[in-house]
């Protein structure tokens, strides 16, 4: 026997007695360095840069400017008919998954319902490791105990809990370097949305717009976890122009004598506003600035507690991104007492303006059913889509009793998933639900942290429910194509290079189409409700689209526990 | 109200006195201050009327923030708010872990007939139930589970919230206004059967 043969026995035989201290988490420790060095290590020059890469896919929605639009183009409409899963991962956890997941270098990272983390092989779905957050004991959520992923930057990892907590990783290890409270549950305060690390901040907003929280968007240092800058997504001024129409022309019916005269008597009620931001900002490097959407006010459904325009509540918002400091705004519906908000993810485009000139653009897909188009430079609206899905009665008052019938539901429109982009098409794709709803109002007192709607919104049982994919030209605001889904839709788009848009519906149906046409090219059958933003990534020269199908608490679709990879060969 | 069975009143004010006099430890504690809430809600976590709820197995944030309501006067019930007079925030926090962590009992309710569970279901899914109390309505954080939950309390408790009579969740009382007795009904005998 050999020296070294004997030595390598003499460690196997230690090891296997645990003599060497070697412990499960460690053994599972990411070998990740080369010669080349750390291949997990995220630089900022990477992030900047992710829009072009081809191999990674390094945020929750793909790049910066939140297009998720992925360059590569090996999978197209000429060959996806051949795409297959590479490889499923099972989670631990059966409950509703709207997990993005990142891929750095062939690790893959994504999360789950009650925040678990997982680091995958990405050529493979082998597990490398498993976070687990121990929840406190108040964590208070509306629309299920959702995660929708992890931000990556230099050698962390980084997650926002239902518990309110902020989440720094070691990427190779899964092991907690720093957590931070970012509010008190107890509350109302909750997170769900992955954040976004730039320059040596980790920007997070909070849920909580249905619970009486005052929102906010903040940056903490990547490095340490300590507050950078906090803005109030509700200034103490939260009155505004007394708006009674939204941005598309709309009567709002305010009774603007009677809210004036309950702002004399109760004061400004910036404190309880709500205004949570449910999706990343979006971040223009130029400019130095971030765009992102601020959702509804609290209480939902009955606007008397909180008179004026209820700023920036239902308001696209844009800040500087070193001082955190307030740049311009604008509202799409001043006093919303229906929850038709702002929650799916602004996206910077250069688009047309109405004399064809090309302008730095933002837009975002409301709950209202519009694609909503600003300038990115003073936050203007440019224009705004025709209606993906139909609008029946919209902006009538809720009423007590069983409440007034409406179209939009309370869910849009286009809930928090995120549009992809085709930025050679100039089209954006987005996901509709259409489910007929009565709106119903009921005073109630602040409920301190509960579930405070004033008044419900009930499906009309009985009425056909159904979804749509649409894709909006957002030079014209004029829909090139849509396709009917037989469920509402909630979950993700991801557009690539290879001429093709990806999503997944609740019955479990996960398909590619045409970016052009909108033909179906594509569909597998994942057993449980896909409802999870899409990525796409590269490996050793082999593109992967990889998706969640876990299902949705919020719609009740099937749940289920699969990250699926799907390859050419 | 009727509350306690009528054996059990004497235990249960015997028990209030003693753990009123107990030491201050809340995590030491735990079990012992649970055993007054044995003499309600059941040694082995089965209830001695049906309706009083089964807190075993129940959500630690749920059975905190009931405590506290209690002890805020949001949730009214007499025998509870003598209970609660008695505990700090850190009683109520341990002795919500301790009995979260307690196995479910089994009530042995049946699944009603097929015609009451699509009853139940329509509603369900019109006042999208699953959506706070999530798949398998086992809820979860401060969202209670209601799966298995002993039918006649469920009951009362959607009768409450819909009177207003249970008044710590006006989001319920909102949505249940809109419900018939039969309605309710069939949801407790669904959920009770789940």
């Amino acid at each position: 026997m050999s020296k070294i043969w004997k030595t390598t026995t003499m460690l196997a035989a230690l090891a296997g007695l645990g003599l060497l201290g070697l412990n499960r988490a460690q053994a599972d420790e990411v070998g990740q360095s080369t010669i080349y060095g750390d291949l997990t290590f995220v630089t900022q020059d990477m992030l900047n840069q992710a829009e072009h890469d081809g191999n990674n896919f390094l945020m929750t929605h793909g790049n910066y400017s939140q297009t998720r639009y992925y360059p590569n183009s090996q999978i197209n409409a000429f060959n996806v008919q051949h795409l297959h899963p590479a490889w499923i991962f099972q989670t631990d956890v059966m409950e509703s998954m709207e997990t993005a997941p990142i891929v750095v270098n062939g690790v893959m990272y994504v999360t789950t319902s009650f925040d678990h983390v997982f680091a995958l092989n990405a050529r493979t779905g082998e597990q490398l490791w498993e976070y687990k957050h121990k929840l406190g004991p108040i964590s208070v959520y509306c629309c299920g105990p959702n995660n929708r992923g992890v931000a990556v930057y230099e050698n962390m990892v980084y997650l926002a809990t239902l518990d309110a907590k902020l989440v720094a990783l070691n990427a190779k290890t899964g092991k907690v370097v720093w957590q931070t409270e970012l509010a008190d549950p107890e509350l109302g305060y909750s997170e769900t949305m992955a954040p976004t690390v730039v320059n040596g901040k980790v920007l997070i907003g909070t849920n909580g717009g249905e619970y009486g929280i005052r929102g906010f968007v903040r940056a903490y240092d990547a490095k340490t976890g300590k507050l950078l800058w906090n803005f109030h997504t509700i200034p103490e001024n939260s009155v505004g122009v007394w708006g009674t129409k939204d941005a598309t022309g709309h009567d709002l019916h305010r009774d603007i004598a009677a809210e004036k005269a309950a702002l004399a008597k109760l004061g400004d009620p910036y404190k309880r506003l709500g205004g949570g931001v449910w999706q990343n900002p979006a971040v223009d490097l130029k400019l130095n600035r971030i765009y992102f959407n601020v959702g509804n006010p609290s209480p939902d459904l009955d606007g008397s507690p909180r008179p004026g325009d209820n700023l920036y509540t239902d308001s696209l918002v844009s800040l500087d991104l070193d001082t955190g400091k307030y740049v311009c705004h604008y509202q799409y519906i001043p006093h919303d007492v229906w929850d038709l908000d702002a929650v799916s993810p602004a996206v910077l485009v250069d688009v047309k303006d109405n004399d064809g000139k090309i302008v730095p653009g933002v837009i975002h897909a409301g709950k209202t059913g519009y694609v909503y188009v600003n300038d990115r430079r003073d936050c203007h609206l440019i224009r705004f889509s025709e209606p993906m899905v139909p609008q029946e009665n919209m902006f009538a008052l809720p009423t007590h009793g069983i409440g007034t019938r409406m179209l939009p539901g309370a869910n849009g429109g286009v809930e928090w998933s995120p549009m992809a982009v085709d930025p050679h098409l100039s089209l954006a794709y987005a996901i509709n639900l259409h489910q007929p709803m009565h709106y119903s109002v009921a005073e109630a007192a602040y409920p301190a942290g509960k579930l405070w709607l004033g008044g419900a919104f009930k499906v009309i049982p009985g009425e056909p429910q159904w979804g749509n994919i649409t894709a909006v030209d957002y030079d014209t605001g004029k829909i090139a194509w849509q396709v009917r889904t037989e469920q509402p839709m909630i979950g993700g788009v991801l557009a690539t290079g290879g001429g093709l848009v990806f999503t997944g519906e609740g019955n479990g149906y996960f398909k590619a189409y045409d970016s052009k046409t909108g033909a179906e090219l594509w569909r597998f059958q994942a057993g449980a409700g896909v409802n999870a933003p899409p990525s796409s990534y590269t490996v050793e020269g082999k593109q992967y689209i990889v998706v969640g199908a876990g299902g949705n608490t919020q719609l009740d679709y099937k749940r289920g526990n699969a990250i699926i990879a799907f390859t050419l060969y | 109200m009727r509350f306690l069975c009528s054996g059990c009143y004497a235990l249960f004010l015997a028990l209030l006195i003693f753990i009123g006099q107990s030491s201050p430890s809340a995590a030491q504690n735990a079990p012992e201050k649970a055993a007054l809430c044995a003499s309600c809600h059941g040694q082995d976590g089965v209830p001695l009327d049906p309706t009083i709820p089964v807190i075993w197995g129940q959500n630690e944030g749920y059975l905190y923030i009931q405590l506290r309501d209690f002890a805020r006067g949001a949730r009214k019930n007499d025998q509870m708010a003598a209970v609660v007079q008695q505990l700090s925030k850190e009683d109520m926090q341990a002795l919500a872990a301790y009995f979260s962590k307690q196995p479910w009992p089994n009530l042995g309710q049946k699944a009603p007939p097929s015609d009451i569970v699509k009853k139940a279901e329509a509603i369900a899914n019109s006042a999208q139930c699953p959506q706070c109390h999530l798949g398998g309505y086992l809820g979860a954080g401060v969202q209670p589970r209601l799966a298995g939950q002993s039918q006649t309390y469920l009951r009362k408790t959607m009768t409450d919230f819909r009177s207003g009579a249970r008044a710590n969740n006006d989001w319920m009382t909102a949505l249940l206004k809109t419900y018939s007795d039969a309605d309710i009904a069939a949801l407790a005998a669904y959920l009770a059967g789940f």
